[in-house]
């Protein structure tokens, strides 16, 4: 391909490079490991400071770069070797065996309703479950569903084949193999997003052990309209409904044991969270327990403002020291030093939320190995001139936006990402 | 007319709509209405199968009307007109009925169904008057026009012009540079803010592909996307820019002095001067208020030592016209004056100073050659900074500034580096260390000694109580983690002023016809997808004039800036507006109250065979209605608004 870009990662940041790019007039070919595009934005609810739906707004988007003439999407695939330099880069790209003939199917679903066998589902944060074969979630683009083969009977036992049975439009194919596709590109752009930290460590949290202590993306799972309770907050002990709860910020952020970086979002996506279970039942009590309220952008501190005076949360500045469970109604204990007037007390609350880190994505070091990049310390990109280059990369031609760059929300990464389409328009068109 | 056949689809929107509205019910109402031929509901109208369902409805069915009851048409209008775009059908003929925001969401029970329902058959009748309209589209001009040369419009110039397109470049100031060419070091690198700065100014004031105009305002902006046609007013200089060479020797003999702008009234500059020394363009002004030539009508001392005879007291400002197809708008931020929170002193204690003008006391250029020094030429031994000044504030900004914390940890860090014992305090609410590198640059400051203390300060007084204090500052502030309030003594006092939209935003927002927000910034298009796009198509907003953003940030937005007017200009061509306006000659009596009316300039009254009429340039209209409400002949309608689909729809919603 001539003037061409790629784009690694399918997510918010992904997205807008590519439809960018491609409005730029290059050739984008954006690959996304998972199934589908949209990447985290698609598993949050609602979005701060604007309570707007997330998916309302991300899947205009989605449609956009599906549809665009001058993008190939390549979901369901991995960027295995880059070898060349700036201007002619030449990419291995294994495209994985959906075990589903893209061509064929028609995106009707029958196989999803017929498959009798069950996983939990990643996009569901494990809180729900999903089909062996299945998309991950209903605006899927594209549209064709995946077998899993680690749960599909037919490849555990050799039997079932109910969604072959099913398929009129005989798209299901168990011999599919994955693809080795090979792409030139004069620029790459990373926007492998970020993963969350898992709070197991933090022992004294009760992560995994109390079960009414749960992440924020389960949080952000429950909450969703279209999530495993159908938006109900029901908690995951007993199902009740809860009207009590506390949120816990710096969750393997700021913390010399974990990650001493600062997560840019958790203050906000906190409030959002707490003011969201306040929407579904008004009068929930909602108390969050931070270092620094850090609300930077836009109207962010007036969303903080509007949390305190009209949705019943509290903010206590202190880190908790500790989380008991009360045996008798399964209702965590949260002890923690209130710094403001140096007392050690402690709150009962009905569940307890983790505002978790964000993390490099954990196959950061494979993605940085194959773009022969260098990452730092934490092991997100870096970026060797911050503030006149600020989504360049060490190597030449490849940049990279979004929270793989270094944890931020929405609209930075929307705009990370244009930038880094415009600078790799200055690359295709010769500059440096 | 052919038959009228028209499909309807009720989407659920998961739970947003299906929720509250009884869909299937809708759906199962739309059927029996006349013209429907198939009404569905489905789980997301939006997903790819419920796009598929519309196209292979339109071939199966031969639908001519497609109405969709879902979310805004602000949302997904696009997405349903290329469905039918797809099948063949003319995208003006697809209706879209809101049964979320406008229903859903703000209703409930059987009263939101009745309501959908009421909506869906609005939208039905009204469909059937649609008629297809045709899609023009007229050439983009590839010039662009960047108004505010600080860092976030010398990027977007640079990076628009690397990719040979032209950009004309507009600056108030004598120089283009902006605030950042007033700071000293930048965080949390403690790069050298010059030394990034400087080569890019340069960079723009050499570029073949960029036209620089400085010490210059925009004064008029007509036209739309792709083809905005802009007056520059280029302010007199009194100094010829062909001529001058820069030499400087006009500015060292000019005997009149007065408070240097750049180093914010810390230091002086002559009446013809350079505002500072890498200036872009290397050609000085003359300050006609403080010019004893154009006060008195004698000096003219630059004149005489000017070798190149570039000075030219006749100078006028001159108006240039440019016709530009985008404009982006990189304005930047005022600090905000803190005179008025009188408490903290500022204009009444010579050693309260502002974030920026502490920025020129560090700077080697500076009024002081870099050394941090009280208004009494000594070294200070204790400085307090004082964040979220009229920041955080009810009386002032609620807003955050956002860059305060960062830049207040290098003030210390530059202060602990020339005066390793000073005491310095730093009083704040929130550290708001969130970017990439701020959390350890806070860390590391912790480590050098600065004492942090959380609490917003009350008062900054010269009334000592103890001997300690006596001939100093003291800071009144409630230490909200010991709890209590303390009395800290210092030497200076450094406010950290907020960042304020400049003060004369609302008057650049109605230049450019785009809109502010709640605390005057520019307005974008949309807060979290559309952060450089205003509601004015072709207009984007990069930078400080959007909200209070640091470098990284700025230099990011100028950039996303520029790839949406990359975008623009490889594109080639943008699509008109198709719902314009036209004139029943009949009715017609030529009256020109259209013409009056119309801000867009798109109606004209001409001599046609004798009679006058009113035309209307399609290109110009931008379907506003209010020629048509004006017209006294009722001879003006708006296409795919017409009288009779506006009447159908008020039909229903009066009924029911």
């Amino acid at each position: 391909m001539n003037n061409s870009v790629l784009i690694i990662g399918g997510g918010i940041a992904g997205i807008q490079a590519a439809i960018d790019s491609a409005n730029m007039g290059f050739q984008v070919c954006l690959v996304e490991k998972s199934p589908s595009i949209g990447g985290r934005m698609a598993q949050l609810d609602k979005t701060f400071p604007t309570n707007d739906c997330a998916m309302c707004i991300l899947a205009p988007k989605m449609i956009e770069a599906g549809q665009h003439a001058n993008i190939k999407l390549l979901t369901y695939s991995e960027v295995l070797s880059v070898e060349g330099e700036v201007g002619k880069f030449k990419a291995k790209i294994k495209k994985k065996a959906r075990s589903v003939d893209e061509e064929k199917c028609t995106g009707c679903g029958i196989c999803i309703e017929k498959c009798p066998w069950k996983a939990d589902s990643e996009f569901d944060a494990g809180m729900g479950k999903r089909k062996a074969i299945y998309v991950p979630f209903p605006q899927a683009i594209p549209n064709v569903p995946v077998i899993d083969r680690e749960h599909c009977a037919y490849f555990l036992k050799g039997k079932c084949r109910a969604c072959e049975r099913f398929c009129e439009a005989g798209a299901i194919n168990y011999d599919q193999e994955d693809e080795i596709i090979e792409v030139e590109a004069k620029a790459i752009i990373l926007a492998t997003g970020f993963d969350l930290y898992d709070p197991t460590p933090l022992r004294e949290y009760g992560y995994g052990r109390i079960q009414n202590v749960i992440t924020a993306m389960e949080y952000e799972r429950l909450s969703s309209a279209s999530g495993p309770t159908a938006g109900e907050l029901k908690r995951p002990s007993d199902g009740k409904i809860v009207s009590d709860i506390a949120f816990i910020q710096c969750v393997g952020s700021r913390d010399v044991r974990s990650n001493r970086y600062c997560s840019s979002v958790c203050c906000m996506y906190g409030t959002k969270e707490a003011i969201l279970a306040y929407e579904h039942r008004p009068g929930t009590k909602s108390t969050i327990f931070y270092i620094d309220l850090r609300a930077v952008g836009k109207r962010f501190q007036e969303y903080i403002q509007r949390a305190e005076d009209e949705y019943n949360i509290t903010y206590i500045r202190g880190r908790p020291g500790n989380i008991e469970l009360n045996r008798r109604n399964q209702n965590p204990t949260i002890w923690y030093e209130d710094t403001t007037t140096g007392e050690t007390k402690s709150l009962e609350v009905e569940l307890a939320i983790l505002c978790q880190a964000l993390i490099p994505p954990r196959d950061i070091q494979k993605t940085a190995s194959i773009l022969s990049i260098e990452l730092d310390e934490y092991g997100f990109v870096k970026t060797p001139d911050g503030l006149s280059h600020p989504v360049d990369t060490t190597r030449a031609g490849i940049l990279a936006c979004g929270c793989v760059h270094s944890p931020k929300d929405i609209p930075d990464s929307v705009v990370q990402a244009s930038a880094a389409a415009a600078r790799a328009a200055e690359i295709l068109s010769g500059g440096t | 007319m052919a038959e009228v056949r028209i499909g309807v689809y009720v989407c659920h929107c998961g739970t947003n709509i299906a929720g509250t509205v009884d869909v299937e019910e809708v759906a199962r109402y739309a059927k029996q209405l006349p013209s429907v031929v198939i009404a569905r509901d489905y789980m997301f109208m939006c997903s790819d199968p419920g796009q598929a369902l519309i196209k292979s409805d339109i071939k199966e069915f031969s639908l001519n009307r497609v109405v969709v009851a879902s979310c805004s048409p602000r949302m997904h209008e696009p997405t349903f007109q290329r469905a039918c775009q797809d099948a063949g059908l003319n995208p003006y003929l697809y209706e879209q009925a809101n049964i979320r925001e406008q229903c859903s969401w703000v209703h409930e029970g059987d009263e939101a169904t009745q309501k959908a329902k009421a909506l869906v058959e609005a939208a039905i009748r009204r469909v059937s008057h649609h008629e297809p309209l045709e899609i023009k589209e007229i050439p983009v001009n590839p010039n662009t026009l960047i108004i505010g040369g600080g860092i976030a419009g010398i990027q977007a110039a640079l990076d628009i012009a690397d990719s040979e397109h032209r950009v004309y470049l507009v600056e108030r100031e004598p120089s283009i540079g902006g605030h950042m060419s007033q700071f000293d070091k930048t965080f949390p690198t403690l790069d050298c803010a010059a030394c990034i700065l400087t080569p890019k100014m340069t960079a723009v004031g050499q570029h073949p592909y960029i036209d620089l105009f400085t010490y210059s305002e925009v004064e008029e902006v007509s036209g739309y996307i792709g083809d905005f046609k802009v007056k520059i007013r280029k302010k007199a200089r009194y100094v010829d820019e062909e001529r001058c060479t820069g030499c400087g020797v006009c500015q060292e003999k000019c005997p009149w002095k007065t408070d240097s702008e750049f180093d914010i009234g810390l230091g002086k500059r002559k009446a013809i001067y350079f505002p500072f020394p890498q200036a872009v363009p290397m050609v000085p002004v003359i300050d006609r208020e403080h010019c004893a030539y154009f006060l008195k009508g004698t000096c003219r001392a630059c004149e005489r030592f000017c070798e190149a005879k570039a000075i030219n007291f006749e100078q006028t400002d001159q108006i240039l016209e440019l016709e530009v197809g985008a404009i982006i708008v990189a304005t930047g931020y005022d600090l905000m004056d803190p005179t008025p929170i009188t408490q903290y002193g500022y204009g009444r204690f010579d050693n309260v100073i502002t974030s920026l003008q502490f920025e020129r006391v560090v700077d080697c250029v500076g009024p002081t050659g870099g050394k941090i020094l009280l208004k009494d030429g000594t070294q200070p031994k204790s400085i307090a900074i004082i964040h979220c000044v009229g920041s955080r504030d009810q009386n002032y900004h609620t807003y955050c500034s956002r860059v305060c914390c960062e830049y207040a940890l290098k003030f210390s860090h530059l202060i602990k580096e020339e005066i390793p014992d000073a005491d310095v305090y730093q009083m704040y609410i929130d550290m708001r260390c969130f970017g990439k590198g701020y959390e350890e640059f806070y860390d590391r400051l912790s480590h050098e000694g600065v004492n942090f203390i959380r609490g917003k300060v009350a008062k900054v007084t010269d009334e000592a109580v103890t001997d300690e204090e006596r001939g100093r500052l003291v800071v009144i502030v409630e230490d909200t983690l010991l709890p209590g309030v303390i009395r800290v003594p210092v030497d200076m006092v450094i406010l950290c002023a907020a960042i304020e939209p400049r003060s004369d935003a609302e008057e650049v927002a109605k230049l450019l016809k785009i809109n502010r927000s709640i605390e005057g910034f520019f307005m974008e298009r949309h807060p979290k997808l559309e952060p450089v796009s205003t509601p004015t198509e072709g207009i984007f907003i990069v930078g400080c004039c959007q909200g209070p953003k640091d470098i990284p940030d700025s230099v990011a937005q100028a950039l996303g800036g520029a790839s949406k007017v990359l975008s623009l200009i490889s594109r080639g061509k943008v699509s008109l507006l198709a719902a314009t306006a036209k004139v029943d000659e009949m009715r017609c009596h030529g009256c020109g109250r259209c013409e009056e009316i119309c801000e867009f300039h798109a109606p004209k009254v001409i001599n046609k065979n004798g009679v006058m009429v009113s035309e209307i340039n399609e290109a110009l209209c931008q379907g506003c209605g209010l020629c048509a409400v004006t017209c006294p002949a009722e001879a003006i309608s708006i296409r795919h608004f017409t009288q009779e689909e506006i009447k159908s729809m008020v039909d229903v919603l009066t009924e029911s």
